[in-house]
Protein backbone atom coordinates (compact mmCIF):
# COMPACT_ATOMS: atom_id res chain seq x y z
CA UNK A 1 0.00 0.00 0.00
CA UNK A 2 2.78 2.13 1.37
CA UNK A 3 5.07 1.21 -1.91
CA UNK A 4 1.75 2.10 -4.35
CA UNK A 5 1.28 5.67 -2.73
CA UNK A 6 4.76 6.68 -3.08
CA UNK A 7 4.59 4.91 -6.57
CA UNK A 8 1.48 7.02 -7.74
CA UNK A 9 3.07 10.36 -6.07
CA UNK A 10 6.07 10.08 -7.82
CA UNK A 11 4.26 9.43 -11.07
CA UNK A 12 2.18 12.94 -10.23
CA UNK A 13 5.17 14.42 -10.27
CA UNK A 14 6.52 13.17 -13.37
CA UNK A 15 2.64 14.45 -14.38
CA UNK A 16 3.51 17.53 -13.26
CA UNK A 17 7.15 18.16 -14.68
CA UNK A 18 6.28 17.06 -18.09
CA UNK A 19 3.35 19.29 -17.92
CA UNK A 20 5.40 22.37 -16.80
CA UNK A 21 7.44 21.38 -19.46
CA UNK A 22 4.47 21.92 -22.55
CA UNK A 23 3.23 24.91 -20.56
CA UNK A 24 6.69 26.38 -20.93
CA UNK A 25 6.55 25.63 -24.98
CA UNK A 26 3.59 27.89 -24.93
CA UNK A 27 4.59 31.05 -22.75
CA UNK A 28 1.28 33.02 -24.22
CA UNK A 29 -0.66 30.41 -22.95
CA UNK A 30 1.12 30.49 -19.47
CA UNK A 31 0.29 34.45 -19.38
CA UNK A 32 -2.70 34.39 -20.97
CA UNK A 33 -3.97 31.66 -18.43
CA UNK A 34 -3.02 34.47 -15.90
CA UNK A 35 -4.55 37.49 -17.41
CA UNK A 36 -8.09 35.51 -17.77
CA UNK A 37 -7.85 34.55 -13.81
CA UNK A 38 -7.44 38.51 -12.97
CA UNK A 39 -10.02 39.28 -14.85
CA UNK A 40 -12.24 36.88 -13.36
CA UNK A 41 -10.79 37.49 -9.78
CA UNK A 42 -11.71 41.32 -10.61
CA UNK A 43 -15.45 40.71 -12.06
CA UNK A 44 -16.32 38.72 -9.23
CA UNK A 45 -15.09 41.58 -6.51
CA UNK A 46 -16.91 44.13 -8.85
CA UNK A 47 -20.21 42.34 -8.71
CA UNK A 48 -20.20 41.72 -4.84
CA UNK A 49 -18.93 45.69 -4.38
CA UNK A 50 -22.22 46.86 -6.20
CA UNK A 51 -24.44 44.11 -4.07
CA UNK A 52 -23.10 45.61 -0.88
CA UNK A 53 -23.45 48.99 -2.04
CA UNK A 54 -26.85 48.29 -0.89
CA UNK A 55 -26.75 46.34 2.02
CA UNK A 56 -24.28 45.94 5.04
CA UNK A 57 -24.47 42.05 5.37
CA UNK A 58 -26.25 38.74 3.43
CA UNK A 59 -27.43 36.87 6.34
CA UNK A 60 -24.03 36.33 8.64
CA UNK A 61 -21.88 37.38 5.93
CA UNK A 62 -20.53 41.00 6.16
CA UNK A 63 -18.83 42.88 3.13
CA UNK A 64 -15.42 41.71 5.18
CA UNK A 65 -16.47 38.30 4.89
CA UNK A 66 -17.56 37.90 1.64
CA UNK A 67 -14.18 39.53 0.24
CA UNK A 68 -12.58 36.51 2.10
CA UNK A 69 -14.88 34.15 0.83
CA UNK A 70 -14.42 35.37 -2.78
CA UNK A 71 -10.27 34.15 -1.87
CA UNK A 72 -11.47 31.16 -0.73
CA UNK A 73 -13.68 30.59 -3.97
CA UNK A 74 -10.68 31.54 -6.04
CA UNK A 75 -8.51 29.15 -4.15
CA UNK A 76 -10.66 26.30 -4.27
CA UNK A 77 -11.08 27.18 -8.11
CA UNK A 78 -7.34 27.54 -8.70
CA UNK A 79 -6.67 24.35 -7.20
CA UNK A 80 -9.45 22.43 -9.32
CA UNK A 81 -7.76 23.83 -12.58
CA UNK A 82 -4.23 22.99 -11.29
CA UNK A 83 -5.31 19.47 -10.92
CA UNK A 84 -8.19 18.55 -12.92
CA UNK A 85 -9.18 21.04 -15.29
CA UNK A 86 -6.58 20.01 -17.72
CA UNK A 87 -8.04 16.90 -18.09
CA UNK A 88 -11.98 16.03 -16.57
CA UNK A 89 -12.95 18.94 -20.05
CA UNK A 90 -11.18 16.51 -22.34
CA UNK A 91 -12.19 13.39 -21.47
CA UNK A 92 -15.63 13.62 -23.71
CA UNK A 93 -13.22 14.39 -26.85
CA UNK A 94 -11.01 11.42 -25.54
CA UNK A 95 -14.05 9.02 -25.73
CA UNK A 96 -15.27 10.21 -29.11
CA UNK A 97 -11.82 10.21 -30.62
CA UNK A 98 -10.59 7.20 -29.05
CA UNK A 99 -7.58 8.86 -27.73
CA UNK A 100 -9.14 6.77 -23.78
CA UNK A 101 -7.07 4.08 -24.90
CA UNK A 102 -3.75 5.18 -24.67
CA UNK A 103 -4.69 5.82 -21.10
CA UNK A 104 -6.18 2.71 -20.79
CA UNK A 105 -3.25 1.12 -21.75
CA UNK A 106 -1.00 2.05 -19.29
CA UNK A 107 -0.10 -0.13 -16.90
CA UNK A 108 -1.87 2.41 -14.43
CA UNK A 109 -4.77 2.97 -12.40
CA UNK A 110 -6.96 4.44 -15.63
CA UNK A 111 -9.15 6.81 -13.27
CA UNK A 112 -5.58 8.42 -11.83
CA UNK A 113 -4.44 8.56 -15.31
CA UNK A 114 -7.64 10.52 -16.69
CA UNK A 115 -7.94 12.47 -13.74
CA UNK A 116 -4.34 13.97 -13.19
CA UNK A 117 -2.47 13.18 -16.64
CA UNK A 118 -2.25 17.22 -17.86
CA UNK A 119 -1.58 20.14 -14.59
CA UNK A 120 -2.44 23.31 -15.11
CA UNK A 121 1.21 24.63 -14.07
CA UNK A 122 0.60 28.40 -14.40
CA UNK A 123 -2.20 27.78 -11.58
CA UNK A 124 0.58 27.88 -9.49
CA UNK A 125 1.21 31.46 -9.83
CA UNK A 126 -2.00 32.31 -8.96
CA UNK A 127 -2.48 29.38 -6.25
CA UNK A 128 0.56 31.41 -4.18
CA UNK A 129 -0.89 34.90 -5.09
CA UNK A 130 -3.68 34.12 -3.69
CA UNK A 131 -2.34 32.00 -0.29
CA UNK A 132 -1.06 35.54 0.14
CA UNK A 133 -4.31 37.50 -0.16
CA UNK A 134 -6.12 35.18 2.04
CA UNK A 135 -3.60 35.28 4.80
CA UNK A 136 -3.12 38.99 4.42
CA UNK A 137 -6.61 39.63 4.43
CA UNK A 138 -7.17 37.13 7.40
CA UNK A 139 -4.66 39.22 9.46
CA UNK A 140 -6.17 42.76 9.46
CA UNK A 141 -10.20 40.79 9.47
CA UNK A 142 -11.72 42.95 12.15
CA UNK A 143 -12.16 39.31 14.33
CA UNK A 144 -9.13 37.30 15.71
CA UNK A 145 -8.86 33.94 13.61
CA UNK A 146 -6.61 31.25 15.70
CA UNK A 147 -4.85 28.82 14.66
CA UNK A 148 -7.20 25.81 14.83
CA UNK A 149 -9.41 27.71 12.84
CA UNK A 150 -6.51 27.69 9.64
CA UNK A 151 -6.11 23.86 10.57
CA UNK A 152 -9.48 22.79 10.49
CA UNK A 153 -9.96 25.15 7.50
CA UNK A 154 -7.36 23.07 5.34
CA UNK A 155 -8.61 19.89 6.12
CA UNK A 156 -12.24 21.77 5.19
CA UNK A 157 -10.91 23.39 1.92
CA UNK A 158 -8.81 19.83 1.45
CA UNK A 159 -12.48 17.95 1.22
CA UNK A 160 -14.38 20.75 -0.74
CA UNK A 161 -11.98 19.91 -3.26
CA UNK A 162 -12.62 16.38 -3.47
CA UNK A 163 -16.78 16.59 -3.63
CA UNK A 164 -15.95 18.95 -6.13
CA UNK A 165 -13.31 16.54 -8.41
CA UNK A 166 -16.42 14.07 -7.71
CA UNK A 167 -18.75 15.92 -8.92
CA UNK A 168 -17.14 17.00 -11.79
CA UNK A 169 -15.91 13.81 -12.42
CA UNK A 170 -19.15 12.33 -12.45
CA UNK A 171 -20.93 14.20 -14.65
CA UNK A 172 -17.47 14.22 -17.37
CA UNK A 173 -18.04 10.80 -17.15
CA UNK A 174 -21.39 10.58 -18.36
CA UNK A 175 -20.19 11.23 -21.31
CA UNK A 176 -20.59 7.36 -21.66
CA UNK A 177 -23.63 6.85 -21.82
CA UNK A 178 -24.73 10.27 -23.73
CA UNK A 179 -22.06 8.98 -26.55
CA UNK A 180 -21.20 12.58 -27.26
CA UNK A 181 -21.80 14.99 -24.29
CA UNK A 182 -19.67 18.09 -25.46
CA UNK A 183 -21.40 20.58 -22.74
CA UNK A 184 -20.50 18.29 -19.76
CA UNK A 185 -17.90 21.78 -18.76
CA UNK A 186 -20.80 24.11 -19.20
CA UNK A 187 -23.60 21.96 -17.42
CA UNK A 188 -20.48 21.19 -14.62
CA UNK A 189 -20.39 25.07 -14.60
CA UNK A 190 -23.08 25.84 -14.06
CA UNK A 191 -24.17 23.56 -11.02
CA UNK A 192 -20.84 24.80 -9.88
CA UNK A 193 -21.90 28.73 -9.62
CA UNK A 194 -24.19 27.47 -6.47
CA UNK A 195 -21.02 27.28 -4.93
CA UNK A 196 -19.60 30.68 -5.57
CA UNK A 197 -22.50 32.66 -3.78
CA UNK A 198 -22.23 32.95 0.01
CA UNK A 199 -24.44 29.93 1.23
CA UNK A 200 -26.51 32.26 3.54
CA UNK A 201 -28.76 32.96 0.61
CA UNK A 202 -29.95 29.32 0.39
CA UNK A 203 -32.63 28.59 2.49
CA UNK A 204 -35.41 26.01 3.42
CA UNK A 205 -35.10 22.46 0.73
CA UNK A 206 -33.12 24.19 -1.43
CA UNK A 207 -30.15 25.06 0.91
CA UNK A 208 -30.64 20.96 2.03
CA UNK A 209 -30.38 19.77 -1.68
CA UNK A 210 -27.52 22.19 -2.10
CA UNK A 211 -25.62 20.51 1.53
CA UNK A 212 -26.69 16.43 0.25
CA UNK A 213 -27.52 15.59 -3.28
CA UNK A 214 -25.67 18.36 -4.94
CA UNK A 215 -23.32 19.59 -2.15
CA UNK A 216 -22.08 23.42 -3.46
CA UNK A 217 -21.98 24.74 -0.08
CA UNK A 218 -19.64 22.24 0.94
CA UNK A 219 -17.13 23.12 -1.26
CA UNK A 220 -16.66 27.21 -0.63
CA UNK A 221 -19.13 28.56 2.10
CA UNK A 222 -17.95 25.94 4.59
CA UNK A 223 -14.32 25.98 4.62
CA UNK A 224 -14.97 30.18 4.37
CA UNK A 225 -17.25 29.52 7.57
CA UNK A 226 -14.69 27.07 9.58
CA UNK A 227 -11.97 29.80 8.97
CA UNK A 228 -14.14 32.86 10.12
CA UNK A 229 -16.42 31.78 12.62
CA UNK A 230 -14.59 28.80 14.19
CA UNK A 231 -14.38 24.77 13.61
CA UNK A 232 -17.37 23.17 13.15
CA UNK A 233 -17.32 19.18 14.18
CA UNK A 234 -20.82 18.68 12.36
CA UNK A 235 -19.67 20.89 9.04
CA UNK A 236 -16.40 18.48 9.16
CA UNK A 237 -18.00 15.66 9.54
CA UNK A 238 -21.04 15.78 7.17
CA UNK A 239 -18.29 17.04 4.25
CA UNK A 240 -15.97 13.95 4.62
CA UNK A 241 -19.33 12.16 4.35
CA UNK A 242 -20.27 13.58 1.24
CA UNK A 243 -16.59 13.36 0.27
CA UNK A 244 -16.52 9.99 0.85
CA UNK A 245 -19.69 9.32 -1.19
CA UNK A 246 -18.67 11.18 -4.52
CA UNK A 247 -15.60 9.39 -4.37
CA UNK A 248 -16.83 6.22 -3.94
CA UNK A 249 -19.31 6.84 -6.72
CA UNK A 250 -17.02 8.21 -8.93
CA UNK A 251 -14.82 4.87 -9.06
CA UNK A 252 -17.87 2.79 -9.40
CA UNK A 253 -19.61 5.50 -12.24
CA UNK A 254 -16.00 5.01 -14.24
CA UNK A 255 -16.24 1.30 -13.76
CA UNK A 256 -19.58 0.83 -15.00
CA UNK A 257 -18.86 3.43 -18.24
CA UNK A 258 -15.74 1.90 -19.13
CA UNK A 259 -18.06 -0.94 -20.13
CA UNK A 260 -19.79 0.55 -22.23
CA UNK A 261 -16.37 1.78 -23.90
CA UNK A 262 -16.16 1.08 -27.60
CA UNK A 263 -12.97 2.40 -28.47
CA UNK A 264 -12.92 5.31 -31.46
CA UNK A 265 -15.81 6.65 -32.46
CA UNK A 266 -17.86 5.55 -29.69
CA UNK B 1 -27.57 39.67 -54.61
CA UNK B 2 -29.97 36.67 -54.61
CA UNK B 3 -26.62 34.27 -55.01
CA UNK B 4 -25.14 35.84 -52.23
CA UNK B 5 -28.18 35.28 -50.32
CA UNK B 6 -28.39 31.59 -51.02
CA UNK B 7 -24.84 30.96 -50.17
CA UNK B 8 -24.65 31.98 -46.83
CA UNK B 9 -28.59 30.76 -45.83
CA UNK B 10 -27.12 27.11 -46.88
CA UNK B 11 -24.58 28.00 -44.30
CA UNK B 12 -27.45 28.59 -41.50
CA UNK B 13 -29.22 25.61 -43.02
CA UNK B 14 -26.21 23.48 -42.88
CA UNK B 15 -25.20 24.48 -39.06
CA UNK B 16 -28.96 24.35 -38.58
CA UNK B 17 -28.70 20.71 -38.87
CA UNK B 18 -25.81 20.33 -37.28
CA UNK B 19 -27.06 21.44 -34.55
CA UNK B 20 -29.95 19.38 -34.12
CA UNK B 21 -27.53 16.57 -33.67
CA UNK B 22 -26.64 18.49 -30.44
CA UNK B 23 -29.75 19.62 -28.57
CA UNK B 24 -28.45 19.02 -25.11
CA UNK B 25 -26.69 22.55 -25.39
CA UNK B 26 -30.19 23.96 -25.18
CA UNK B 27 -31.05 22.08 -22.65
CA UNK B 28 -28.04 23.01 -20.68
CA UNK B 29 -28.18 26.42 -21.82
CA UNK B 30 -31.92 26.98 -20.13
CA UNK B 31 -30.32 25.09 -17.40
CA UNK B 32 -27.32 28.17 -17.21
CA UNK B 33 -30.47 30.64 -17.32
CA UNK B 34 -33.04 29.60 -14.95
CA UNK B 35 -30.13 28.40 -12.30
CA UNK B 36 -28.34 32.26 -12.75
CA UNK B 37 -31.46 33.47 -12.34
CA UNK B 38 -32.14 31.43 -9.25
CA UNK B 39 -28.79 32.44 -7.97
CA UNK B 40 -30.01 36.12 -8.77
CA UNK B 41 -33.27 35.80 -6.90
CA UNK B 42 -31.63 34.56 -4.01
CA UNK B 43 -29.31 37.25 -3.59
CA UNK B 44 -31.37 40.43 -4.29
CA UNK B 45 -34.22 38.76 -2.09
CA UNK B 46 -31.90 39.07 0.80
CA UNK B 47 -31.16 42.69 -0.45
CA UNK B 48 -34.46 43.97 -0.45
CA UNK B 49 -34.90 42.40 2.92
CA UNK B 50 -32.53 43.52 4.42
CA UNK B 51 -33.20 46.94 3.22
CA UNK B 52 -36.91 46.61 4.08
CA UNK B 53 -37.17 48.55 0.88
CA UNK B 54 -39.78 48.12 -1.82
CA UNK B 55 -37.74 49.62 -4.54
CA UNK B 56 -34.31 50.49 -5.40
CA UNK B 57 -33.39 52.81 -8.22
CA UNK B 58 -36.49 52.40 -9.81
CA UNK B 59 -36.45 48.47 -9.63
CA UNK B 60 -39.15 46.91 -7.38
CA UNK B 61 -38.05 43.14 -6.64
CA UNK B 62 -40.59 41.20 -9.02
CA UNK B 63 -39.82 44.06 -11.47
CA UNK B 64 -35.59 43.31 -11.23
CA UNK B 65 -36.19 39.76 -11.78
CA UNK B 66 -38.14 39.56 -14.81
CA UNK B 67 -34.92 42.21 -15.96
CA UNK B 68 -32.72 39.98 -15.26
CA UNK B 69 -34.63 37.37 -16.52
CA UNK B 70 -34.57 38.83 -20.34
CA UNK B 71 -30.59 40.09 -19.58
CA UNK B 72 -30.10 36.39 -19.24
CA UNK B 73 -31.55 35.09 -22.15
CA UNK B 74 -30.40 38.23 -24.14
CA UNK B 75 -27.06 37.70 -22.70
CA UNK B 76 -26.90 34.17 -24.25
CA UNK B 77 -28.55 34.65 -27.55
CA UNK B 78 -25.96 37.58 -28.15
CA UNK B 79 -22.82 35.63 -27.35
CA UNK B 80 -20.56 34.18 -30.01
CA UNK B 81 -17.76 32.97 -27.87
CA UNK B 82 -17.98 29.43 -28.77
CA UNK B 83 -17.79 30.83 -32.70
CA UNK B 84 -14.53 33.06 -32.28
CA UNK B 85 -12.29 30.53 -30.33
CA UNK B 86 -13.49 27.87 -33.65
CA UNK B 87 -12.30 31.44 -36.00
CA UNK B 88 -9.15 32.01 -33.96
CA UNK B 89 -8.31 28.38 -34.55
CA UNK B 90 -8.88 28.14 -37.81
CA UNK B 91 -6.23 30.70 -37.93
CA UNK B 92 -3.78 29.20 -36.01
CA UNK B 93 -3.57 26.36 -37.83
CA UNK B 94 -3.78 27.50 -41.30
CA UNK B 95 -7.10 26.64 -41.71
CA UNK B 96 -8.26 29.56 -43.20
CA UNK B 97 -6.46 28.96 -46.46
CA UNK B 98 -10.36 26.98 -47.32
CA UNK B 99 -11.94 30.60 -46.74
CA UNK B 100 -9.21 32.06 -49.21
CA UNK B 101 -9.40 30.22 -51.73
CA UNK B 102 -13.19 30.15 -51.93
CA UNK B 103 -15.74 32.90 -52.51
CA UNK B 104 -17.16 33.55 -49.21
CA UNK B 105 -15.90 35.70 -46.82
CA UNK B 106 -14.46 34.78 -42.86
CA UNK B 107 -16.82 37.22 -41.80
CA UNK B 108 -20.03 36.50 -43.09
CA UNK B 109 -19.34 32.40 -43.26
CA UNK B 110 -18.22 32.25 -39.28
CA UNK B 111 -21.76 35.38 -38.60
CA UNK B 112 -23.72 32.87 -40.25
CA UNK B 113 -22.85 29.44 -38.87
CA UNK B 114 -23.21 31.63 -35.75
CA UNK B 115 -26.85 32.15 -36.22
CA UNK B 116 -27.47 28.36 -37.57
CA UNK B 117 -25.75 26.97 -34.05
CA UNK B 118 -27.58 29.63 -31.79
CA UNK B 119 -31.28 28.42 -33.78
CA UNK B 120 -32.20 26.11 -31.83
CA UNK B 121 -31.63 28.37 -28.67
CA UNK B 122 -34.01 31.10 -30.57
CA UNK B 123 -36.54 28.79 -31.02
CA UNK B 124 -36.72 27.89 -27.05
CA UNK B 125 -35.78 31.62 -25.98
CA UNK B 126 -38.60 32.92 -28.16
CA UNK B 127 -41.34 30.61 -26.75
CA UNK B 128 -40.07 31.84 -23.37
CA UNK B 129 -40.45 35.11 -24.09
CA UNK B 130 -43.97 34.65 -25.92
CA UNK B 131 -44.74 32.96 -22.61
CA UNK B 132 -43.09 36.16 -20.15
CA UNK B 133 -45.81 38.32 -20.20
CA UNK B 134 -47.93 35.33 -18.88
CA UNK B 135 -45.72 34.43 -16.24
CA UNK B 136 -44.59 37.90 -15.26
CA UNK B 137 -47.41 39.75 -16.79
CA UNK B 138 -46.87 43.89 -16.65
CA UNK B 139 -43.03 43.48 -16.51
CA UNK B 140 -42.33 43.53 -19.99
CA UNK B 141 -44.01 43.53 -23.74
CA UNK B 142 -46.68 45.98 -23.25
CA UNK B 143 -47.57 46.59 -26.20
CA UNK B 144 -46.59 45.47 -29.82
CA UNK B 145 -44.35 48.30 -29.80
CA UNK B 146 -42.25 47.15 -27.26
CA UNK B 147 -42.25 43.80 -28.94
CA UNK B 148 -40.65 45.78 -32.04
CA UNK B 149 -38.42 48.00 -30.53
CA UNK B 150 -37.23 44.77 -28.33
CA UNK B 151 -36.64 42.72 -31.95
CA UNK B 152 -34.72 45.40 -33.63
CA UNK B 153 -32.87 46.38 -30.83
CA UNK B 154 -31.89 42.74 -30.13
CA UNK B 155 -30.86 42.08 -33.40
CA UNK B 156 -28.55 44.95 -33.19
CA UNK B 157 -26.80 43.60 -30.36
CA UNK B 158 -26.28 40.14 -31.55
CA UNK B 159 -24.31 41.61 -34.76
CA UNK B 160 -22.73 43.91 -32.78
CA UNK B 161 -21.60 41.41 -30.27
CA UNK B 162 -20.17 39.41 -33.04
CA UNK B 163 -18.44 42.39 -34.56
CA UNK B 164 -16.71 43.04 -31.36
CA UNK B 165 -15.77 39.41 -31.17
CA UNK B 166 -14.06 39.32 -34.68
CA UNK B 167 -11.85 42.52 -33.96
CA UNK B 168 -10.57 40.37 -31.32
CA UNK B 169 -10.10 37.12 -33.21
CA UNK B 170 -8.36 38.78 -35.82
CA UNK B 171 -5.54 39.54 -34.07
CA UNK B 172 -5.10 36.07 -33.75
CA UNK B 173 -3.24 37.15 -36.89
CA UNK B 174 -0.35 38.63 -35.00
CA UNK B 175 -0.71 36.70 -31.40
CA UNK B 176 -1.05 33.06 -31.28
CA UNK B 177 -2.69 32.93 -27.94
CA UNK B 178 -5.86 35.65 -28.33
CA UNK B 179 -8.51 33.11 -26.89
CA UNK B 180 -7.28 34.37 -23.36
CA UNK B 181 -8.40 37.39 -24.75
CA UNK B 182 -11.88 36.48 -25.96
CA UNK B 183 -12.35 34.53 -22.52
CA UNK B 184 -11.55 37.41 -20.61
CA UNK B 185 -13.75 39.85 -22.35
CA UNK B 186 -16.60 37.42 -22.15
CA UNK B 187 -16.23 37.03 -18.57
CA UNK B 188 -16.27 40.73 -18.15
CA UNK B 189 -18.27 41.50 -20.41
CA UNK B 190 -21.30 38.97 -18.52
CA UNK B 191 -21.06 41.92 -15.82
CA UNK B 192 -20.35 45.02 -17.40
CA UNK B 193 -23.14 44.68 -20.00
CA UNK B 194 -25.63 44.01 -17.01
CA UNK B 195 -26.37 40.95 -18.13
CA UNK B 196 -26.90 39.85 -14.14
CA UNK B 197 -26.70 43.13 -12.49
CA UNK B 198 -28.42 46.47 -14.40
CA UNK B 199 -26.32 49.17 -15.05
CA UNK B 200 -28.77 51.63 -13.52
CA UNK B 201 -27.17 49.80 -10.31
CA UNK B 202 -23.79 50.54 -10.74
CA UNK B 203 -21.53 52.97 -9.04
CA UNK B 204 -21.82 56.62 -11.06
CA UNK B 205 -18.15 56.39 -12.06
CA UNK B 206 -18.46 52.39 -13.22
CA UNK B 207 -21.86 53.57 -15.36
CA UNK B 208 -20.23 56.41 -17.06
CA UNK B 209 -17.20 54.30 -18.27
CA UNK B 210 -19.68 51.92 -19.85
CA UNK B 211 -21.66 54.53 -21.20
CA UNK B 212 -19.21 55.61 -23.36
CA UNK B 213 -18.31 52.41 -24.44
CA UNK B 214 -20.48 49.84 -26.84
CA UNK B 215 -21.58 47.78 -23.87
CA UNK B 216 -24.62 49.02 -22.67
CA UNK B 217 -26.06 48.40 -26.24
CA UNK B 218 -25.72 44.48 -25.86
CA UNK B 219 -27.78 43.98 -23.39
CA UNK B 220 -29.07 46.70 -21.19
CA UNK B 221 -30.56 48.54 -24.48
CA UNK B 222 -32.69 45.42 -25.48
CA UNK B 223 -34.27 44.65 -22.35
CA UNK B 224 -34.75 48.26 -21.49
CA UNK B 225 -37.04 48.57 -24.28
CA UNK B 226 -38.63 45.05 -23.44
CA UNK B 227 -39.50 46.10 -19.83
CA UNK B 228 -40.33 49.93 -20.71
CA UNK B 229 -37.54 51.47 -18.51
CA UNK B 230 -36.25 53.24 -21.60
CA UNK B 231 -38.75 56.19 -22.92
CA UNK B 232 -40.00 55.82 -26.07
CA UNK B 233 -38.19 59.14 -27.37
CA UNK B 234 -35.06 57.83 -26.74
CA UNK B 235 -35.25 54.57 -29.01
CA UNK B 236 -34.37 55.56 -31.88
CA UNK B 237 -31.73 57.80 -31.53
CA UNK B 238 -29.92 54.85 -29.28
CA UNK B 239 -30.64 52.68 -31.98
CA UNK B 240 -28.79 55.09 -34.15
CA UNK B 241 -25.85 55.44 -32.27
CA UNK B 242 -26.01 51.36 -31.62
CA UNK B 243 -26.31 51.07 -35.54
CA UNK B 244 -23.19 53.24 -35.76
CA UNK B 245 -21.09 50.98 -32.98
CA UNK B 246 -22.30 48.08 -35.39
CA UNK B 247 -20.60 50.11 -38.42
CA UNK B 248 -18.06 51.44 -36.71
CA UNK B 249 -16.80 47.93 -34.97
CA UNK B 250 -17.44 46.07 -38.67
CA UNK B 251 -14.82 48.75 -40.27
CA UNK B 252 -12.47 48.18 -37.64
CA UNK B 253 -12.85 44.65 -38.09
CA UNK B 254 -12.29 44.81 -41.88
CA UNK B 255 -8.79 46.86 -41.41
CA UNK B 256 -7.67 44.39 -38.86
CA UNK B 257 -8.65 41.38 -41.23
CA UNK B 258 -6.91 43.05 -44.21
CA UNK B 259 -3.57 44.29 -42.47
CA UNK B 260 -3.43 40.63 -40.49
CA UNK B 261 -3.96 38.76 -43.55
CA UNK B 262 -0.72 40.72 -45.41
CA UNK B 263 1.00 38.73 -42.44
CA UNK B 264 -1.01 35.57 -42.12
CA UNK B 265 1.78 32.55 -42.78
CA UNK B 266 -1.04 30.42 -44.09
CA UNK B 267 0.65 27.04 -42.40
CA UNK B 268 -0.38 25.74 -38.83
CA UNK B 269 1.05 26.82 -35.56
Amino acid sequence: MEDSVRRYISLWWSLFQNSLTRDMEFKANFLGGLFVDVIFYGIQFFFFSVIYSYVDAIGVFTKEDVMIFLIVTFLTDTLYMFFFAGNLFNLNRWMVRGDLDFFLLKPVHSQFLVSFRYIKSYAVVSLVILSILLVSRVVIYSQPVPLLNWAAFIISLGLGWIIWYGVEFIISTSCFWFKNFSVSGWLSHEILKFSTRPDSIYTGLFRKVLLSAIPMILIVSIPTRILLYGPDIKYLGWQLIVALVFLINSRIIWKKGLLRYESASS
Amino acid sequence: MKGWIEKYLSVVRMTWIQTLEYKANTIVGAFAIFSGLAIEFLIWKQVFQAQGATEIRGFTFNGLIAYIFLCMIVGQLKSSWATSIEMIESIRTGELNKYLIRPVSFFTYHFMMFVGHNSLFYIVYTTILILFPIMLPGFAFMTNLHVGGFIMALLLSIYLSYAIYYCMVCFAFWFGEVRSLVIAYNISNIVLSGQIIPLRLFPDTARDIIYLTPLQYLVDFPVSIATNQLPMELWLPKMAVSFAWCVAMTLAGAVIYRAGIRVYGGFGA
